[in-house]
């Protein structure tokens, strides 16, 4: 165990001893998922409230159901722009971020899917390690995914209603003849309390990951830092350079990692 | 009876109508075309040149709204103008003769006017078990369809029935009832006038401007004129500004809808449904269903029985949930359940520490080393 020069508690240390920081979500997955946070708020709240009116206002000049929709309609495209970066990411940001962390495609991650799996219905003592996401948080956001492009044609459909415009009505216009605006406002609807459903889980389940695996998960949402033990480091790096995959090390190489700055054989751990 | 060659002057002239009524219908037609006001003369002059074309009024699986609307128009007198500017050798409702005399007129028509008459149809053509669940003079509707509509120079559909299908078609459909596009595919300088029943004026409009121009007028995907068509009844309303202010009817009859607040959480339908209603109206221009404190149900869109019901309520009720149970309550339920899960993998998580804390607790005296890392 090394000395530390300010007299720090080992256990204080940052980043503790035995353990490398890495930088694990880059600064657009983390604006997007921010973004996409905001905008779900100000699009349910405002949706909800063109769907039923909640509200009675008083007073000549009441423009309430007109400012919800200009607000509903500039957050839907903020939302639009959040989720197409973020898709874009996945084919163009780091190996975290990418497509395949959403969809198992690959034996270990069909592995992994399990075994977390096991580990949420109470048949195992403790989750799976991982330094992205694990395979069935990835599979939820896939629906997630799925859930925001399904928000995303039906309004810009039922927008496209309203407004008249030749070019929106050519990109979306064979929505509304395949299934009608009724049927596309119910599912633009239904699928908010689908979000909302995903909101409740996904908070928890941030909470549970961040106390039980103990690698700052939490924070990394807004730092982009994630915390790894010099074991889990060693183990993922086997696997990474079994792949012949170098991204893994670059970021490692990369991150500002307290101890650990690549090479063949990590430092010994402290403990 | 045979097919009159005397011009539209001549038939005006006949029946009292003055150069000013007729100047002042075609500028009522011009103005439902949503044409500029020079295009006045230009009506004007084309319909005073124009020789009187044949019209055929076809009624199949109809209720003869549309024909009943046509004639419930008199000021101005639509019905006069378009009753004298076509020929009109067939229609049932109207027509004097009956039975083989008036079978034999049509007939007529068809053989001596092939490619030259105009077709109207009414009401939705039956398909199943051979079309017999509508025949005319021993003859089905979907034979009479084909025979007098494929040798029409223009077929137009008034009605919702005729386009799509209307109610006749709405589910279950048990004769197997299609619009006349559907039942009768291929035809040419076919328009659909959706609506229930579909607007005299329109219908004249749109007469107007193929003896006006010689051609149909711009359509939409549906085959529907633009200018009738092209619009959103929400747009148009009289109501909006309530409806932009927030201001809306909570129950038939409260203090809000005497004062003609916005029918919006009532189930109206003027949102997503297209039509030039809040314009043109009815009953000589009187008034329109939101107008007299009633949502519209968006008769002119497609298939709307099926489509926009339930009229009185803002969503349709989710299939498989029965009709009492909203789409709001299915969604917070979603919800709820979701909240319910959570909750239990709270205490189940909360169970399983302890259960594994006191099991480590039996296996080692110390706490785990990595505890504290």
């Amino acid at each position: 165990m090394k000395k530390s020069p300010t007299h720090v508690p080992p256990e204080w240390q940052w980043p503790a001893h035995g353990q490398v920081r890495i930088y694990v979500w880059q600064w657009p997955v983390r604006a997007a998922h921010w973004i996409i946070f905001v905008t779900i708020i100000s699009l349910s709240f405002t949706g909800y409230y063109m769907h039923s009116p909640f509200v009675t206002p008083h007073g000549k000049t009441a423009y309430l159901m007109g400012t919800m929709r200009f607000v509903h309609l500039l957050s839907g495209f903020v939302f639009l722009a959040a989720v197409l970066v973020r898709i874009i990411w996945m084919f163009i940001g780091n190996r975290w971020s990418r497509w395949d962390q959403f969809i198992p495609t690959t034996k270990a991650r069909i592995k992994d899917f399990l075994a977390t799996g096991r580990y949420y219905g109470y048949m195992s003592w403790a989750p799976p390690r991982h330094i992205g996401h694990n395979a069935i948080a990835g599979f939820s956001y896939a629906a997630v995914y799925g859930m925001a492009v399904v928000e995303i044609l039906t309004g810009l459909a039922l927008l496209s209603n309203v407004l008249g415009n030749r070019t929106l009505a050519f990109f979306i216009g064979w929505l509304p003849r395949l299934i009608d605006l009724q049927w596309l406002r119910e599912i633009h609807f239904l699928v908010m309390f689908g979000l909302w459903s995903f909101f409740v889980y996904h908070v928890y389940m941030a909470m549970l990951v961040s106390v039980e695996e103990e690698n700052g998960v939490m924070e990394s949402i807004f730092t982009g830092y994630k915390f790894l033990s010099e074991s889990e480091l060693r183990q993922a790096k086997t696997e990474v350079d079994g792949t012949g995959n170098q991204q893994l090390v670059d970021h490692v190489h990369r991150s500002e990692c307290g101890e650990y700055h690549g090479g063949d054989s990590p430092p010994a751990s402290g403990m | 009876m045979t097919a009159p060659t005397c011009g539209v002057p001549a038939a005006l002239q006949v029946r009292g109508v003055s150069r000013r009524e007729f100047v002042r219908f075609c500028s009522s037609m011009a103005a439902t075309l949503a044409l500029p006001p020079k295009y006045l003369g230009v009506i004007a002059s084309a319909l005073a040149k124009a020789d009187r074309p044949i019209l055929v009024w076809l009624e199949f699986q109809d209720c003869a709204g549309n024909s009943e609307s046509m004639l419930r128009s008199s000021n101005p007198p639509v019905t006069e103008f378009v009753l004298d500017l076509l020929s009109w050798e067939y229609h049932e409702l109207l027509m004097a003769g009956a039975g083989k005399q008036a079978e034999d007129a049509l007939e007529r028509v068809v053989r001596e006017h092939a490619g030259q008459y105009i077709a109207v149809v009414e009401g939705a053509i039956p398909t199943a078990d051979g079309g017999v669940y509508c025949t005319i003079g021993g003859k089905t509707a979907l034979d009479i369809a084909k025979h007098v509509c494929s040798n029409a120079v223009a077929n137009i559909a008034v009605g919702a029935c005729a386009w799509d299908g209307g109610l006749v078609r709405s589910n279950p459909n048990p004769t197997g009832a299609l619009g006349l596009q559907d039942a009768v595919p291929g035809l040419k300088n076919l328009i659909n006038l959706g609506g229930c029943p579909h607007n005299p004026a329109n219908t004249a409009a749109v007469l107007v401007h193929y003896l006006t121009f010689h051609e149909l007028p711009a359509l939409d995907e549906y085959r529907r004129p633009l200018f009738a068509y092209g619009d959103i009844i929400h747009d148009q309303c009289e109501r909006r500004a309530h409806y932009d202010a927030g201001r809306f009817v909570e129950e038939w009859g409260d203090e809000g809808h005497r004062k003609g607040y916005c029918l919006y959480k009532m189930g109206c339908k003027g949102p997503e449904a297209t039509y030039n209603c809040p314009t043109v109206r009815w009953n000589d221009g009187t008034s329109w269903p939101v107008k007299a404190g009633h949502g519209c149900i968006a008769c002119a869109s497609h298939r709307f029985w099926d489509t926009k019901s339930p009229f009185y309520r803002r969503l349709p009720s989710v299939p498989g949930f029965g009709v009492d149970v909203t789409a709001d309550q299915i969604g917070w339920g979603i919800t709820g359940l979701a909240v319910t899960a959570m909750a239990a993998q709270v205490v189940g998580d909360i169970v399983r520490d302890k259960v594994k804390a006191r099991k480590e607790n039996a296996e080692t005296p110390e706490p785990p080393q990595s505890r504290q890392a």
